[in-house]
């Protein structure tokens, strides 16, 4: 009986009924995209780092990875270290810089990874090979358009350009052996991947012998943390990013929009509390009358109380699940307009659904609703029985 | 010690190096590093490194440039010769700045250097400001999407509550109808009472408003540590807010109204 009044208190005003869903609706779809965005960031961007199983990061000491231009020197004797330690399975140095192929009158230049093919963690092969002779290289999509290459075809590439003399610093005649989508780089920049010995020969003395990155695996069972600091004692030269920490320091980079979430966030559900406790106590004052009679004849205060917070329930989860599919919508679209930052890597997401939170967050705006209706049903509860039957149902 | 991670050199000529070689440092690192005006740094390319030796002779502001706010990193600006030392970048530059004598005259330059020069290219500012600033082009397209977002759903809200506010005076509507007042005049007074609600409530939101933007502020440039103005109450945000909450009340109270007064006042009477 109780569900039966209930629905039927909340389907005598369609019209209000239906705005207040719909405003709940809106409120629940924006706090869905508000978690999703507040853990967003955090998930895809592990995702990202962990998407090749590097646990550590190596960059020179103060810098974070590609961070600047600053390189580390005796890489040959740090990379042998690095492999003797038993804590480590698996090494991957990287030497970052320009590479520039000459086109017409000028050229085309891409972001260049000098690294070790057998154990880079930078890109996906998606077709041909990886370098196997130091002329080979892989290029990524935008590369082979902007060059106008395809696999097979041979390239020169030099490390530096200079535009005035129109003259190529340590060109060389390369065969490109694959295509590759580079794991940190937006798909619209152009890339290149080398072996990291013919990087570091073009380049000439500012190359040699140098690196921007190493790139760790770590064995089973190895805190990435402890072994990070451990490394970063035993080699002065270099900062120990492991992936935790870069997560970290992404966040307090990004610490506007999880600070954004959590703002407005909040207000919906202030919102969705409000529109709740506003209806629901319109409907009580409307049926004072109504509920006085139901005492009158025996219906119990608990029962009558129930009645009035099963609205605002019946409300809020009617709301909530169509700002569940109202969210996930406006996320996608949300998600579209901030990808859009230039040199975002192609596989970052700012909005990620994530079941708990996501379902944690509804589930609160469900019970918000459900105390929202609490105050107007201990109203009608308490209701003085004889009086408003006097004022209210005799009248 | 100081690593050099970014310097800026400021604009003086290769060969005018003062005799004391000096360094001008951001306020941030001489907070962090605890560094006096007078004080020695070693200026080298790597940790430990071979570097110069440059007294400290001023402390800089960071500028309010949004492509920097998110940059952690500190700046220092030296001398343009004891960058080029510092980077062994020889007789080299990255770029020039150069002035017009007037906004009008820079297209021309523009132009003319583009013709005659030979290997760099010369860009108005405002290109350039267009290409850094499209980080904030995208910040500002989803500050639009959630403001729809919000507008959409406050739109809702002031419906809702116009509806509610009318529909708690159908008795006082009956009893009006029922007097023989028009049904134009009570469309009229809930219309002005829902102007006068939206009006007032815009006052008070453009108040929320203002103290938020200032809440905002001075949190951000704390956490960044910049002068960087984060939110901007401009009065034609104002203007729009609260037209729209007006226009918004006034139709949502129109529509309210007129749904009651369709009604027969016996009806509204609950008879």
């Amino acid at each position: 009986m109780i569900i039966a009044m209930a629905a039927r208190s909340l389907t005598r005003h369609r019209a209000r009924t239906l705005l207040a869903l719909a405003g709940i609706a809106i409120s629940s779809a924006m706090l869905l995209d508000m978690v999703m965005m507040s853990s967003g960031m955090r998930v895809s961007f592990k995702q990202l780092l962990e998407a090749q199983g590097f646990q550590l990061r190596l960059s020179p000491r103060g810098t974070l990875p590609f961070d600047g231009e600053a390189t580390l020197g005796g890489a040959a004797e740090l990379v042998a270290a690095l492999e003797r330690d038993p804590d480590i399975s698996t090494v991957a140095p990287v030497l970052g810089g320009s590479v520039h192929s000459p086109k017409g009158e000028g050229a085309v230049t891409a972001f260049g990874l000098g690294l070790a093919p057998q154990s880079q963690g930078d890109y996906n092969l998606l077709r041909g090979r990886n370098p196997r002779t130091p002329n080979e290289v892989v290029f990524n999509r935008a590369y082979l358009a902007a060059t106008g290459r395809a696999i097979g075809d041979t390239i020169t590439l030099a490390a530096g350009y200079d535009p005035q003399l129109r003259t190529f610093a340590g060109a060389q005649p390369f065969t490109i052996v694959g295509e590759a989508s580079f794991t940190y780089l937006a798909a619209d920049q152009s890339a290149a991947a080398l072996p990291l010995a013919t990087m570091q020969a073009m380049r000439g003395t500012d190359g040699r012998d140098r690196l921007t990155l190493v790139m760790l695996k770590l064995r089973d069972g190895r805190n990435p943390d402890s072994v990070g600091v451990r490394i970063a004692r035993e080699q002065p030269r270099v900062s120990a990013l492991s992936t935790q920490s870069a997560v970290k320091q992404a966040e307090e980079r990004l610490g506007y929009f999880r600070q954004m979430a959590l703002v407005l966030g909040s207000i919906s559900l202030v919102v969705g509390f409000l529109l709740v406790s506003t209806i629901v106590t319109v409907s009580v004052n409307e049926r004072l009358g109504e509920i006085a009679v139901l005492r009158a004849i025996g219906v119990g205060a608990s029962r009558i109380a129930w009645q009035v917070m099963l609205e605002g329930l019946a409300l809020a989860l009617a709301g909530a699940t169509l700002g569940l599919g109202l969210g996930l919508v406006t996320a996608q679209w949300l998600n579209s307009i901030l990808t859009g930052f230039p040199s975002l890597p192609e596989h970052i997401s700012f909005f990620v659904f994530e079941a708990r939170d996501a379902f944690g967050a509804l589930g609160l705006l469900v019970l918000t609703g459900f105390m929202a209706g609490a105050i107007p049903a201990w109203r009608a509860a308490r209701l003085p029985i004889a009086r408003t039957l006097r004022t209210e149902a005799v009248a | 010690m100081l690593t050099l991670l970014l310097a800026l050199a400021a604009a003086a000529p290769v060969d005018s190096t003062p005799r004391v070689r000096t360094i001008a440092v951001d306020e941030r690192l001489a907070a962090d590093g605890r560094l006096a005006i007078g004080d020695k740094v070693v200026v080298s390319q790597e940790p430990g490194g071979l570097g110069d030796t440059l007294v400290i002779a001023a402390f800089v502001k960071r500028g309010a440039d949004p492509s920097e706010v998110a940059r952690a990193e500190y700046r220092v600006r030296m001398h343009l010769g004891d960058v080029q030392r510092a980077l062994a970048y020889g007789d080299r530059v990255d770029r020039f700045a150069v002035a017009t004598t007037s906004d009008a005259l820079t297209d021309a330059a523009v132009e003319q250097i583009n013709a005659s020069a030979f290997g760099f290219r010369a860009y108005p500012s405002k290109a350039i400001a267009v290409e850094s600033s499209r980080t904030f082009a995208v910040i500002d397209r989803f500050h639009k999407a959630i403001g729809m977002i919000t507008i959409v759903a406050s739109a809702i809200f002031l419906l809702c509550l116009m509806l509610l506010r009318v529909d708690a005076r159908r008795r006082e509507v009956a009893a009006l109808r029922l007097m023989g007042i028009s049904e134009r005049s009570i469309i009229g007074s809930v219309v002005l009472e829902a102007a006068v609600v939206a009006g007032v409530g815009s006052v008070l939101g453009v108040g929320l408003g203002y103290a938020a933007s200032a809440i905002v502020n001075w949190y951000y440039q704390g956490v960044y540590r910049t002068p960087l103005t984060f939110s901007l109450v401009t009065p034609e945000i104002v203007a729009f807010a609260v037209s729209l909450s007006v226009v918004l009340g006034l139709v949502t109270g129109a529509l309210a109204a007129r749904r009651l007064v369709k009604l027969p006042p016996l009806v509204l009477l609950g008879r």
